[in-house]
């Protein structure tokens, strides 16, 4: 059909065809060059993190390592990184098991009302999460502060992505491994957990990465400290220098990672599950 | 997670001879408690606060329980936050219609013309911006559009300007550049996942019957890829209602934006005043999720 079709395209229809080709190069292009800019830039000897280019370096990576600012910086975000993930991880997996399985009356008002979080505007969350520390609670801004703000805007991605994997379970396969008689932890341990297990791992991964870019929440919760994209934006009120370029770039770089993994990874945790499974068979079998 | 649904189908009140113990009812919702403790304690009972800090008034900076509509009857009244508020909506509105303007074109070329293979990486790039730095996508503007910025740089390079141009940035036209950046990827995932279903052979099919291009696809095919549409539309629209960082950053005065106004009220220490315009806007969003949640519901938005 393409084929024939081909054959006897008008001209005007290669003309539009072409004309979509290059829309499409331009929004990639478009997508792409703020980023490769501040990648550029982060390698570039000019002094003041712009153009033209005066020569290659990596005089600012090195400037950005030895910042005790941004080392101290760095601290914060991972473990803060490191709470809301823990958090996240398990407040979503255990949410999504009654989200897909219960007999829930509203299911879909439900899931709407669990998705909220990501639908309202970041600036809400932190205003009125600060009104109610310091108004209601009378904490004091911390770290901690900062942990529990960005769990609830993280954790609602992790239940959609373990409530994803739920929902395409076979639950006969509980039902079989309780005939032979497996009680309720076994069935949990040995069918639901390994074969969900990527699904929580990739949901993990997620919630790492969206707790290392947060900002419009921290700004609003972080008490004396800083986290990366708070220390970033401290810096750029006062314009853009080359060692900020170079720490955008590194904090590119490990989101851009981590995210590839939490996509590639559950796959092959399952494939590489699958051919110990098959392998181990015979050994087991009699 | 009862194994057995026998055991929780308690639903038919006056049938059941004998109910289960409370506790066996309740044991399969048993994995929602701790969700209930961190939304219900950190999500809805702030959000409950806000409601409440808008009906009260804040005297010698403290927030006196004095009911009344002062903070609604103090931003209505006052011509530049009404301003804000239109320029906002505006703003997203604008966001919203080229975002899609052009989205469209990239998702139809995807879902039409390119082969399978490819399609798949092309989809990717798309979505990998999204997973960048948030801050950073916004920050890396003022870099190309700044008065010694890249776009400045080239233009004068080609010789069609001789002095930079100071309008590229910290005005609403960077405001708006910087938003439909941040939001294209929603837009164009959920347009090419709804173009993807279309069966092109129905506008090969009205083509044949004698429809002309434009109304084989206002006829054909737009009315079929509405839900698509609606969705991203309110992708779009609705998280431009909220954005504080990107006005903040590129908008200078002109580009103020309703966010920006809640910060100053909360950091002014006129909080009622701020829980009043956040309440307006959260009301604004809630409204829009609830009127179109049957698209909503459908929507795989992440391109799994």
């Amino acid at each position: 059909m393409a084929g024939e079709a081909a054959d006897h395209v008008a001209p005007h229809k290669h003309l539009a065809r072409g004309a979509l080709v290059a829309w499409a190069v331009f929004i990639y292009f478009f997508l792409f060059a703020p980023i490769i800019l501040l990648v550029l830039f982060s390698f570039n000897a000019n002094q003041y993190g712009t153009l033209p280019i005066t020569g290659w370096t990596l005089h600012w990576y090195h400037a950005a390592f030895n910042d005790f600012q941004i080392q101290d910086a760095l601290k914060t975000t991972l473990s803060v990184a490191l709470e809301v993930t823990i958090i996240a991880t398990v407040v979503g997996t255990a949410a999504a098991f009654p989200l897909v399985r219960a007999n829930l009356p509203f299911r879909s008002g439900i899931r709407a009302a669990l998705t909220l979080p990501i639908m309202l505007p970041g600036l809400l969350i932190g205003v009125s999460l600060l009104t109610f520390f310091t108004g209601v609670l009378h904490l004091t801004l911390s770290n901690q502060t900062v942990v529990i703000g960005q769990a609830v805007y993280v954790t609602p991605f992790v239940i959609l992505v373990v409530a994803s994997r739920l929902e395409g379970f076979d639950r006969s396969l509980e039902r079989a491994a309780a005939d032979l008689g497996a009680n309720s932890y076994q069935r949990l341990r040995h069918v639901v957990l390994p074969l969900i297990g990527p699904a929580i791992f990739a949901g993990a991964l997620f919630a790492f990465t969206l707790s290392l870019d947060e900002f419009v929440i921290t700004l609003f919760l972080i008490g004396g400290g800083n986290t990366l994209p708070i220390y970033i934006y401290t810096q750029v009120k006062f314009g853009i220098t080359p060692e900020v370029n170079a720490l955008a770039t590194l904090l590119i770089a490990a989101s851009l990672t981590i995210t590839a993994a939490a996509f590639v990874v559950p796959g092959a945790l399952r494939r590489v599950r699958r051919g110990r499974r098959i392998s181990a068979r015979p050994a087991t079998g009699a | 997670m009862a194994l057995t649904p026998e055991a929780t189908v308690g639903r038919a009140p006056a049938v059941t001879p004998r109910r289960a113990p409370l506790s066996r009812r309740l044991a399969p919702y048993a994995g929602f408690s701790p969700a209930v403790v961190l939304f219900g304690g950190f999500f809805l009972a702030p959000l409950a606060l806000i409601v409440l800090y808008s009906f009260w008034e804040v005297i010698n900076y403290n927030v006196v329980h004095n009911w009344t509509l002062d903070n609604y009857h103090y931003f209505f009244s006052t011509p530049t936050y009404v301003k804000t508020l239109w320029d906002t909506i505006w703003v997203a509105a604008v966001t919203t219609a080229l975002t899609l303007l052009a989205a469209f074109p990239l998702a139809y070329w995807l879902a039409r013309y390119v082969r399978p293979a490819i399609r798949r990486p092309l989809l990717v790039l798309i979505i990998v911006p999204f997973w960048t730095s948030y801050l950073l996508r916004v920050t890396s503007w003022t870099t190309i559009l700044g008065q010694k910025g890249v776009l400045n740089r080239f233009l004068e390079l080609i010789g069609v300007i001789h002095q930079p141009l100071s309008f590229l940035l910290y005005d609403r036209p960077a405001v708006i550049v910087v938003l439909i950046y941040l939001y294209f990827p929603f837009a164009a995932l959920t347009l090419y996942a709804s173009l993807e279903r279309f069966d092109w052979m129905q506008m090969r099919a009205a083509m044949d019957l004698g429809a002309p291009p434009r109304a084989a696809i206002t006829r054909v095919l737009l009315p079929q890829i509405r839900p698509g549409i609606t969705v991203s539309v309110i992708f779009v629209f609705i998280p431009v209602l909220g954005e504080y960082l990107t006005p903040q950053l590129v908008g200078g005065t002109r580009g103020v934006m309703i966010g920006n106004l809640i910060v100053n009220f909360f950091q002014g220490a006129e909080y009622t005043r701020g829980a009043a315009i956040s309440l307006l806007i959260a009301a604004m969003i809630v409204v829009l999720l609830v009127v179109f949640r049957k698209q909503l519901d459908v929507a795989d938005t992440y391109g799994r």
